[in-house]
């Protein structure tokens, strides 16, 4: 009978069920039509009310695993479009695009670490706005440390100060969107 | 982080549901302990099934009225493998919401003349 609901109930509460069973059993009234009665009335009613329940909560991850690609997705249309706008500018030597062009350099090499680490650490359980917070803060730094060390050394008009701003910019930017999605998010759950 | 749920969202309670927290409010029961109990303050009328028994815990365990415990009344004289439930402070708060509930009903009733007052 145990069969008849879904695995991880059977899993969880599967021995339980068949000591209460079996206690039941023992007290005289086995014998009694009414207590197998009983027996099969409850099954036909808990069963698909558990395999009901095992389905919504499945649905349920489902929406939140649709809510996380979404997100990537987005991040990846931001990423790939800042990357075209600035091939695009330096192609074309579009000066106005071109005055941006470490922020979105800053947007593109940081959106697309920390947004890989931020999905990857999604699958913890860890505060994500915390994670996102972290990773953009520790991906932008060491990209700015990186650039710094490297740039300092092989162009001589390298300037520090719009390299930070840059990835300062960069950080602000993904955060705020983690930030924003993170609220959507809350309003959709109490929703 | 803490969950505040309103206590008066949850109702009405199921009667199993009902009858399985009015059973734990007088202290800790496994599972077959409840159903006795509900047996017994029901007169027989409702006895409840393993599925629909473990069903109703599994719920109320997720929503926090309940919890597993592992202190036993007498270690002892009892089967280790069974699992204790307690009643929570937050299931104490829907019990009493509960049951203010019913007595508006009962208070309708009386009203109507559909049963007799109570003395008191």
């Amino acid at each position: 009978m145990l069969l008849a609901y879904p695995r991880q109930f059977r899993r969880e509460y599967g021995p339980l069920m068949t000591q209460h069973f079996r206690d039941c059993y023992r007290t005289d009234e086995h014998w009694r039509s009414s207590f197998w009665l009983g027996t099969v009335l409850d099954l036909l009613a808990a069963a698909p009310r558990e395999h009901l329940e095992t389905l919504r909560t499945e649905n349920s991850s489902m929406t939140n695993l649709q809510r996380n690609l979404l997100a990537l997705g987005t991040s990846l249309v931001i990423i790939v479009a800042a990357f075209f706008l600035l091939t695009y500018a330096r192609s074309h030597e579009v000066s106005s695009i071109l005055f941006f062009g470490k922020t979105l350099d800053a947007l593109v090499t940081a959106g697309i670490l920390g947004n890989l680490i931020i999905f990857l650490l999604r699958l913890t359980r860890l505060d994500q706005l915390k994670t996102a917070f972290w990773a953009m803060l520790s991906v932008n730094s060491i990209l700015l440390i990186l650039a710094w060390l490297i740039g300092s050394r092989v162009d001589r008009t390298f300037s520090l100060g719009s390299i930070a701003v840059a990835h300062f910019v960069s950080f602000l930017f993904w955060f705020g969107l983690h930030w924003a999605w993170s609220k959507t998010k809350t309003q959709a759950l109490a929703g | 982080m803490t969950r505040h749920v309103d206590p008066e969202s949850l109702l009405p309670l199921r009667p199993s549901v009902f009858h399985i927290l009015l059973a734990l409010s007088d202290g800790d029961l496994h599972g077959y302990g409840i159903m006795q109990e509900v047996a017994e303050h029901t007169a027989g009328q409702i006895r409840l099934g393993p599925g629909t028994l473990y069903g109703a815990i599994k719920r109320l365990l997720t929503d926090k009225l309940i919890v597993e415990v592992d202190e036993r009344p007498d270690p002892e004289l009892d089967d280790e493998r069974r699992r204790y439930y307690r009643l929570t402070d937050f299931g104490q708060r829907v019990l009493r919401a509960e049951v203010r509930r019913i007595t508006k009903m009962v208070a309708v009733a009386q009203r109507k003349k559909l049963i007799p007052r109570t003395r008191t």
